[in-house]
């Protein structure tokens, strides 16, 4: 006899979601969903961006040879199907 | 518009905490990967060493990096972003202090029990029933200091990453309790095919009610800020939560899809791990329009690197993940080195990736001083990133070897040796993302501590 637990535990979860979700309609969270987008922004961004570092250009070039290679890899496994695969 | 808050007499202990927390521990649970890689390219390097063989290192690991580097790492940058986005302050530091204490305490008993051979030898539910008891009372603090900081807002709306860590919260504490079944303290489990139904659900709920939702919450907060930027649509985001509350709570069964559970039981949890791409895709396509045409920005800030790069990780590892739970497909990928491949996109790639963005975002906020060193942080971010996408291909090759060749009736270990060389390219990928732990861990130790630098106002 498992479903008892099984049973009780969805009973619950979905009766607390049910709560939570009257609450939400209730205290107006899904109202105003315009000025929510602008939550993150409220306060100031107070630290200055951070510089980006020297790392930056190896970094394209590190990415770029990444992409190559990752290229290369899919091309030589098509290649060899094709040229091997009866 | 300006914070109603100071944030100048605010201590963010409670975030430092947890973002310590998270720096020292990945430095452990990656050094358990890294052995645990080892002793898979040489199995007789820890013969005789009863408490390092592979068998306890290995829940070690996957306890350690779960609970210890990527949750602690995501409520440190909560515990800075929650009160924040409510225009109020935590509702106590104190609390929260101790939660960090009691969260590290429970972390060295998780180290040492599983080394002593003490365990309850269920995935992701092996720790001891007195464990089990401090993570969820650890879970439970949190909850409780977050639903106090919510209940004393200012803000009437909760934004999207409010409900997510929330959510993320108390889900894991019910679900932990329920697959620990901790009402049986000496087992631990049920018997027979539920205990397997009940161990699943759980499971995948750790990655689909835990990092998922503090990921998500994490990189609603971090992208808009980073692009400066309002969110792309809020209603969106609210559709996405719902239907990940929804829809991840059924899929666990895609774990058992070889295993005699209920044919019903295994077909809505193939529907609904398709369905996945629903909150995914709100979640991605909210975020990535959000960050249209800013990618500079995003590039410039070394918190929104890690976090955007995570996003990207989501979607592949949601994709595939889907595809995994096709029966077709997983008569290949099932039981081998594939669905290794695809945990560490999930928890390294994804979370992982948003754990690091997070702590690397908050760090100059929660210190007021600068970050100790953009150039290490850029350099961790290439050795996770170049570790865990050669885990992926290396991973998924031994994989497709082992499926194929079982498939074709070869015994196991006659495949061994031809996947050796791809548990040596791993354990080497592993070391380079050990090392990145060890870059990071000074990187937020010195920024914490001994960096004298001002923060630029
Ligand atoms: C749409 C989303 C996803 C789906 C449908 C999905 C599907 C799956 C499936 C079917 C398996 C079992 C493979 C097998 O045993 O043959 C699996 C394993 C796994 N998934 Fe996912 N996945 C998803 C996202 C994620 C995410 C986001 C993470 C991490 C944060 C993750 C982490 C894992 C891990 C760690 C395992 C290995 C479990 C084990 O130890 O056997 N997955 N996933």
């Amino acid at each position: 006899m498992y479903f008892p637990y099984f049973i009780s535990y969805i009973t619950v979860g979905f009766a607390i979601s049910l709560v939570v979700l009257i609450w939400a309609i209730k205290t107006g969270q899904f109202k105003n969903q315009q000025r929510a987008r602008f939550l993150p922004l409220t306060e100031e961004l107070n630290v200055s961006a951070p510089k980006t570092s020297r790392f930056n250009r190896l970094e394209t070039y590190a990415l770029f040879l990444l992409a190559i290679a990752g290229l290369g890899a899919s091309a030589a496994v098509l290649i060899a199907a094709l040229l091997h695969g009866k | 518009m300006t914070a109603a808050i100071d944030d100048k007499i605010q201590s963010h202990a409670t975030a430092k905490g947890f973002t310590l927390t998270s720096a020292c521990w990945m430095v452990v649970g990656t050094f358990m990967g890294l052995l645990g890689a080892t002793e898979l390219m040489a199995p007789d390097l820890t013969e005789n060493i009863g408490w390092l063989v592979f068998g306890r290192i290995r829940p070690v690991h996957i306890n350690i990096v779960l609970f210890g580097f990527v949750t602690p790492g995501l409520l440190g940058a909560a515990f800075y972003y929650v009160p924040r986005l409510l225009r109020t302050e935590i509702y106590s530091e104190k609390l929260g202090v101790v939660t960090v204490i009691a969260w590290n305490v429970a972390l060295v008993a998780v180290v040492i029990s599983l080394c002593m051979g003490y365990t309850q030898g269920r995935e992701y539910a092996e720790l001891i029933w007195p464990i089990d008891i401090m993570v969820v009372i650890a879970f439970a603090l949190v909850f409780i200091n977050l639903v106090m900081t919510v209940k004393n807002r200012q803000e009437p709306v909760l934004y999207v990453s409010v409900w997510y860590v929330l959510a993320g919260v108390i889900l894991t504490a019910t679900t932990y309790s329920l697959g620990n079944v901790i009402w049986r303290p000496n087992s631990g489990a049920l018997v027979g095919i539920p205990d397997a139904i009940l161990l699943w659900f759980y499971g995948h709920n750790v990655f689909g009610l835990l990092l998922t939702p503090l990921a998500a919450g994490v990189t609603y907060y971090v992208i808009p800020r980073v692009c400066r930027a309002p969110l792309y649509s809020h209603t969106l985001s609210l559709v996405g939560f719902w239907a990940l509350l929804v829809v991840y709570t059924h899929i666990g069964t895609h774990h058992l899809l070889q295993v005699p559970v209920p044919t019903w039981l295994k077909v809505i949890a193939i529907v609904d791990s398709i369905a996945m791409v629903i909150p995914v895709m709100a979640f991605l396509i909210n975020i990535w329009f959000t960050a249209r045409g800013k990618l500079g920005e995003i590039h410039a800030d070394i918190g929104g690197k890690f976090v955007f790069t995570g996003t990207i990780m989501y979607f592949f590892v949601s994709i595939q993940g889907s595809m995994m739970a096709l029966p077709d497909v997983q008569r290949v990928t099932h039981f081998n080195n594939w669905v290794v491949g695809h945990a560490h996109i999930g928890v390294l790639g994804f979370a992982g990736m948003i754990t690091l963005g997070g702590i690397y975002y908050v760090l100059p906020y929660i210190t007021r001083k600068p970050l100790y060193s953009r150039f290490l942080a850029d350099l961790q971010y290439w050795l996770v990133l170049i570790g865990m996408v050669g885990f992926t291909v290396v991973l998924t090759i031994a994989g497709l070897i082992q499926g194929n060749a079982w498939l074709n009736g070869e015994v196991v270990y006659r495949i061994l040796p031809e996947i050796h060389p791809y548990y040596v390219t791993r354990a080497a990928l592993g070391l380079m993302v050990f090392v990145s732990a060890l870059i990071g861990l000074f990187n937020i130790l010195a920024t914490l501590f001994f960096n004298t630098r001002e923060a630029a106002s």
